[in-house]
């Protein structure tokens, strides 16, 4: 029974740490505009590259 | 007071010097800070205390969710988008887009703009992986050819009636939605167009739709297409380009313009009747009454709902608010239409918020309203988050909008003849349509809706290629000083940010603030800036 | 080649809205009933005891006050009319029947009202909603309107008469003054014509605003000597061209491209002679008022139009011009700021060019013909390519 409970806190502190880990993680993200700094500064230019480097079928 | 709201309070009061309205209260900066100059990119996002930046974070995760679930649900279609459309890379900026719209909501009203937004969030999502999973330039899937591409001022609501298919606003996607997101993705598609022939002084939306169909940047998908003759006289225009580009069989549905008439409304019925014997016949399918009845009731509800809203904006307690019912009520009303259970229910929370926000006597924006503005004229598409700036900056809070006016008669939900009578009164007053056009009386009725929203002001969208405001410049003008509204044309190029910039359009304001009614604002930091490569 | 008798006078005529005619029939007790465009039925504006009269802005130079109601972002043939009118310039008029054909137009009809232009207890204005494609819906709504807002409109304040028999008249009148305009514009088609484009642009022009009923004489008498008119030598014009566009109604315009050295043998925009001029049948079995509304839809060739038979009607239209009238290209012309026409001439031109092979020179233009240089090179370079053309044999 007591080897129960010690896994069981073991799984939820675990559970815990991941949570607070992801949160730290996602909630620095957020709090420093992180995906928007990677999308305006990087992803954003190499798709403009690629759009501008498209020939398109142009036709009225 | 709990253990847990006084922690929460003493780490406010610790904070609050990062807090953007505390620090423009104080003369220490305003929401501009944050920034790096031009790029609209925040270098860190707005500290609104604990409650609400926690709030603002969970939604972030939300919407980040829906994304997330959009290109799982289609990862390979989602890529191929990425990859073939220039467009689909403008829809990485929701983020920031988002953060824009609602820069200084607190409480209530950053609550009820959240779940707006993230309604809209997680429709357009599933209808973006809908349209790539199906697209047939990249490849096609099952529903290819039970979808309806259909021009996006038409109401889809009609369509309900056809359960087997799946109507699709055509250039919502490509020109309408994503300008709104960015304001440099149409300025390439418009001089795809000009490039051809076309005038720079045609109505940009026009010219951008024009520009996509050139382009070849339309999803491929349909047996079919529906095009309208609404809002105005470039949509009619641009509909001959993108019918010869689908090479498609089509039909013009063609509302009454003159819609306020009674002589109108059997027209528009059979133009509706016609529309749907046209789809009947080309994807060999029945309409179903029952199933249009069914969405019928969805949108009956919004619209009750509506109304209550409507209720509540005539006071200073709306939690609802500015760019928060602007972009709700322009998506859920020309986009869902109806035909998705997520608007009904939101709206169901909303209105509850609304509810207990009155009964609290909550103002919004801590009450630091100075002006009630109602908004007239179709808004610039590329400076979506004009009405939070106006606040922010001079605390005008714009109490409804021009289009927020659309269709919102109840539909018969038992009796065909009668449903497709209320449908085309429905449709005839829809987006940028209802009060632009068909007559004098239409646009006129401005001061009335002013006065009944209890507006001392109008902001007056002056899209400087829109023929039919225009024309009635001056005698607008004249009414106002004749009635006594404090008036203001912005102007704007409605999707072309390089003809009016957004500084421009702000400038309008600033000039009308200053120098008549010598106002202070309430952030100076947002009075002058360059955002000229924001997205 | 030796004048027209008559044109001088007809030049006149042209030189204010209000001319000598329609004073002469406002002094006969006729109802002047003013118009802009195709939509309404020029037919139904000339019952017994009225007369149609399309608005012109004649020498107007200067929009000032009317840019100030409209702004300058807006169609100049609007505001000039709208200037012309502010002016006192249409105070003949007892009723204005509009369309909101296109936001402009019906905006400038608007101020008609709002500003009280016409000093007249009994002037009022009247608008359609005008059709957008050509089939039984759009044509039965059609009927519906112009019964609305123009034939009852005139019974019940002009107590005009509206019968079938009445209708019929008009009918008659229509077609008479069609004719004739046909039967001179049909000497276009000649190798070399006894008539220039310049000529027939100022007829065309008089019989739609002037009361048909007195300038008609002065047409048949121009017919007539038109018949016997002895042709230059030997063709003066370096190419032929048909001119397609919206609102021309400045003759100096045609004169312009004329001087350019081609002939405009063909006019196809809203104040020309296609659409206008044809004759209008009464089918079996149909009323005279059903017939006219279905004879002006089907010909109207306005840019408006949705539906893929009014669309592909327009270019096929001009085909048919270009052909009949021995056409070497098409000048193809768009107000400045109008919506329908900027479109319309992108796409007509990549279908001239590139579908039917005819060289075509699209202009865009204000409503006052001011500093012409710039046309002028236009229209040199292209009657150029037209006359090299021609020399290399049409390669």
């Amino acid at each position: 029974m007591k080897k129960f409970w010690k896994v069981l806190f073991k799984i939820l502190g675990k559970t815990l740490l991941v949570a607070l880990i992801a949160f730290v993680a996602t909630f620095a993200l957020y709090m420093f505009n992180g995906e928007n700094k990677l999308i305006y500064y990087v992803i954003r230019p190499f798709l403009n590259k690629h759009y501008d480097s498209q020939v398109r079928d142009r036709k009225i | 007071m709990k253990i847990t709201d006084k922690l929460i309070a003493s780490i406010d009061k610790k904070l609050q010097r990062f807090d953007p309205i505390w620090r423009a209260e104080n003369g220490l900066g305003g929401q501009r800070d944050r920034y790096y100059d031009k790029t609209g990119v925040a270098k860190y996002r707005e500290w609104r205390g604990v409650k609400d930046t926690f709030y603002d974070y969970t939604q972030w995760l939300k919407n980040l969710g829906s994304m997330a679930l959009m290109v799982g649900s289609a990862p390979i279609p989602c890529l191929k988008g990425f990859w073939e459309y220039r467009w689909m890379g403008s829809y990485l900026g929701t983020f920031m887009f988002i953060d824009r719209l609602f820069e200084g909501y607190r409480g209530y009203e950053l609550r009820v703009a959240h779940k707006n937004m993230h309604a809209i969030v997680q429709s357009l999502t599933k209808k973006i992986a809908l349209v790539l999973a199906n697209d047939k330039r990249l490849g096609g899937g099952p529903l290819s050819d039970v979808m309806v591409p259909m021009d996006e001022v038409l109401p889809p609501l009609f369509m309900a009636g056809f359960k087997e298919l799946i109507p699709i606003p055509l250039q919502t996607l490509p020109e309408f939605i994503i300008c709104d997101v960015d304001q440099h993705i149409e300025p390439y598609y418009i001089d795809v167009a000009e490039a051809y022939g076309l005038p720079a002084d045609v109505c940009s939306r026009c010219a951008a739709e024009t520009g996509v169909a050139i382009d070849d940047a339309f999803p491929i998908f349909g047996k079919a297409f529906l095009t309208t003759n609404m809002p105005c006289n470039a949509s009619e225009a641009t509909s001959m380009f993108q019918r010869r580009r689908l090479g498609l069989p089509d039909q013009p549905v063609t509302m009454a313009m003159i819609h306020n008439e009674p002589g109108a409304h059997p027209y528009s019925t059979q133009e509706l009747k016609d529309a749907i014997d046209f789809i009947e016949k080309e994807y060999g399918v029945k309409y179903d009454w029952d199933a249009l009845f069914a969405r019928a009731k969805h949108m009956n509800e919004q619209n009750t709902i509506e109304l209550e809203k409507w209720d509540y904006f005539k006071t200073p307690y709306s939690a609802l608010v500015g760019i928060a019912e602007t972009l709700y009520r322009l998506y859920s009303w020309a986009s869902v239409n109806g035909q998705e259970d997520y608007f009904t229910k939101t709206d169901r929370k909303v209105i509850k918020i609304m509810r207990k926000a009155y009964e609290e006597r909550y103002q919004p924006f801590g009450g630091k309203t100075r002006h009630r503005a109602f908004l007239w004229g179709p808004s610039a598409v590329y400076y979506t988050d004009f009405p939070t700036w106006v606040q922010n900056c001079w605390g005008i809070n714009i109490v409804l909008n021009m289009d927020s006016t659309m269709g919102h008669n109840m539909i018969s939900t038992d009796d065909p003849e009668q449903a497709i009578k209320d449908l085309a009164l429905f449709s005839e007053k829809g987006v940028m349509r209802h009060h632009a056009v068909g007559g004098w009386d239409n646009v006129n009725a401005v001061w009335e809706w002013a006065k009944n929203f209890n507006c001392d002001m109008v902001l007056f969208n002056d899209n400087i290629a829109c023929k039919g405001m225009l024309g009635v410049h001056a005698v607008m003008e004249e009414q106002a000083r004749d009635l006594g509204f404090h008036f203001i044309f912005i102007e704007h190029d409605l999707e072309d940010c390089r003809t009016v910039s957004r500084q421009a359009m702000r400038n309008c304001v600033n000039n009308y603030m200053s120098v008549v009614l010598n106002e202070k604002p309430l952030d100076p930091t947002i009075v002058e800036f360059d955002d000229s490569e924001a997205y | 080649m030796k004048d027209l008798k008559h044109l001088i006078y007809f030049e006149n005529l042209l030189q204010e809205a209000q001319n000598e005619l329609v004073t002469k029939a406002v002094e006969d007790g006729k109802r002047a009933l003013g118009y802009n465009c195709y939509y309404i039925p020029e037919t139904l504006l000339n019952l017994p005891g009225c007369f149609s009269s399309r608005l012109r802005a004649p020498r107007c130079t200067s929009t000032d006050v009317a840019s100030y109601y409209m702004t300058n972002r807006t169609c100049p043939y609007v505001r000039s009319i709208l200037e012309r009118a502010i002016e006192g310039g249409y105070s003949y008029l007892d009723a204005l029947f509009g369309a909101e054909n296109c936001a402009a137009m019906e905006r400038m009809e608007e101020h008609f009202f709002l500003l009280d232009l016409v000093k007249k207890d009994s002037f009022f204005v009247t608008q359609i909603d005008p059709p957008m494609k050509g089939n039984k819906t759009n044509l039965d709504y059609y009927k519906a309107q112009l019964k609305l807002k123009v034939v009852d409109e005139l019974e019940k304040r002009f107590g005009v008469d509206v019968s079938e028999e009445a209708m019929r008249a008009a009918i008659a009148d229509h077609n008479e003054i069609s004719r004739v305009i046909t039967e001179i514009g049909e000497y276009r088609k000649l190798d070399n014509p006894p008539i220039t484009g310049y000529e027939f642009h100022v007829i065309q022009l008089v019989s739609q605003v002037c009361p048909h009923y007195l300038i008609l004489p002065y047409l048949q008498e121009t017919l007539e000597e038109i018949k016997t008119r002895e042709p230059e030598e030997k063709f003066p014009y370096r190419a032929r061209v048909a001119l397609v566009g919206s609102e021309i109604d400045d003759p100096d315009f045609t004169k312009l491209i004329e001087s350019c050295g081609a002939m405009v043998v063909a006019d196809r925009y809203c104040f020309g002679s296609f659409p206008s001029r044809e004759q209008i049948e009464i089918l079996p079995g149909e009323t005279a008022f059903d017939a006219i509304c279905r004879h002006y839809l089907h010909w109207n060739q306005c840019a408006r139009f949705m539906d893929g038979m009014k669309i592909d009607q327009r270019p096929s239209e001009v085909k048919r011009l270009v052909d009949e009238f021995k056409a070497d290209g098409v000048i193809y012309e768009n107000m400045k700021f109008c919506e329908f026409w900027s479109y319309e001439k992108v796409l007509a031109s990549h279908i001239f060019v590139n579908e039917l092979h005819i060289p075509t020179c699209t202009i865009e233009k204000e409503y006052a013909l001011g500093a012409v240089g710039q046309l002028r090179t236009r229209f040199q370079a292209f009657i150029e390519s037209l006359e090299i053309k021609n020399i290399q044999g049409g390669k």
